[in-house]
């Protein structure tokens, strides 16, 4: 299930799909670009630890909701065979973003690109 | 467990250097930086923010002394061939390291010299095992 991000104006969005009510996440997540630190594509994260997932259900294949592990929380919305990209934030709710999207490398570019502008 | 949380930045960098020249940088994985630096990958995306903020630290660490050893230009060539076309921060910091190497001859601050653009080749040829012919050389024979 693709997630979908823009970048608007000074802003990335992020629009989680295909979340039911009990991922506990609503609507979509607005990060300023100063806030964004980088972005990567990394398959491999699907199988390195993840820490405790609060709250949701275990699906195989599928990460959804927030997990936290050495006290950083990470929102993940990936189902295998996405190939996800890590969005590293500062200062916001969320360290780290783990999203499965349409355009991976694409998207990474751009977000790069754009947090790079001055 | 040997996987590192606090770590020396040096160190980590020259572990990073050693894998963008091993891979190039699209073909360095997260997963080879991880098993490389041996830190954990949310202290790896903590510390440098993403893949790209990773190679732009080896860099700048990098290209920061005047030194043309063999790693260093390998890492430039790396940042010239698939970064600086699109991603404006690289091409600056290469730029400036490649004009750095060229005034410490003579005045102009800002341009390359031939014999920059000379040893850029001369690396690459090296890079790719290709034998390079001195004029000498081909004199004689």
């Amino acid at each position: 299930m693709n997630n979908k991000v823009a970048i608007v104006g000074r802003t990335l969005e992020i629009e989680p799909q295909g979340l039911d009510k009990m991922w506990s996440f609503k609507g979509k997540l607005v990060v300023p670009l100063e806030h964004v630190r980088g972005a990567s594509e990394d398959p491999g994260i699907l199988d390195d630890a993840k820490g405790l997932r609060s709250p949701g259900l275990h699906v195989p294949g599928k990460w959804a909701g927030t997990y936290i592990e050495h006290g950083e929380k990470t929102f993940w919305n990936v189902t295998r065979p996405e190939s996800p990209i890590v969005i590293q934030l500062k200062d916001e709710r969320y360290d780290r973003l783990v999203l499965g999207v349409e355009h991976p490398r694409e998207l990474v570019d751009r977000i790069n690109a754009a947090i790079i502008e001055k | 467990m040997s996987r590192r949380r606090s770590f020396d930045d040096d160190e980590v960098l020259a572990d990073a250097r050693e894998i963008f020249l091993e891979h190039g940088y699209e073909g360095t994985s997260i997963d080879a930086l991880v098993k490389a630096t041996g830190l954990l990958r949310g202290s790896l995306y903590g510390a440098f923010g993403s893949k790209r903020g990773m190679f732009v630290a080896a860099l700048r660490d990098a290209t920061y002394s005047e030194s043309h050893d063999s790693g260093v230009l390998n890492l430039v060539l790396v940042a010239l061939m698939e970064l600086s076309d699109h991603d404006l921060e690289v091409r600056g910091l290469v730029r400036d390291y490649l004009a750095k190497l060229s005034c410490s001859g003579s005045g102009d601050t800002n341009a390359v010299t031939v014999d920059v653009a000379k040893l850029l080749g001369e690396t690459l040829l090296q890079r790719a095992h290709i034998r390079l012919q001195s004029d000498d050389e081909r004199s004689k024979s």
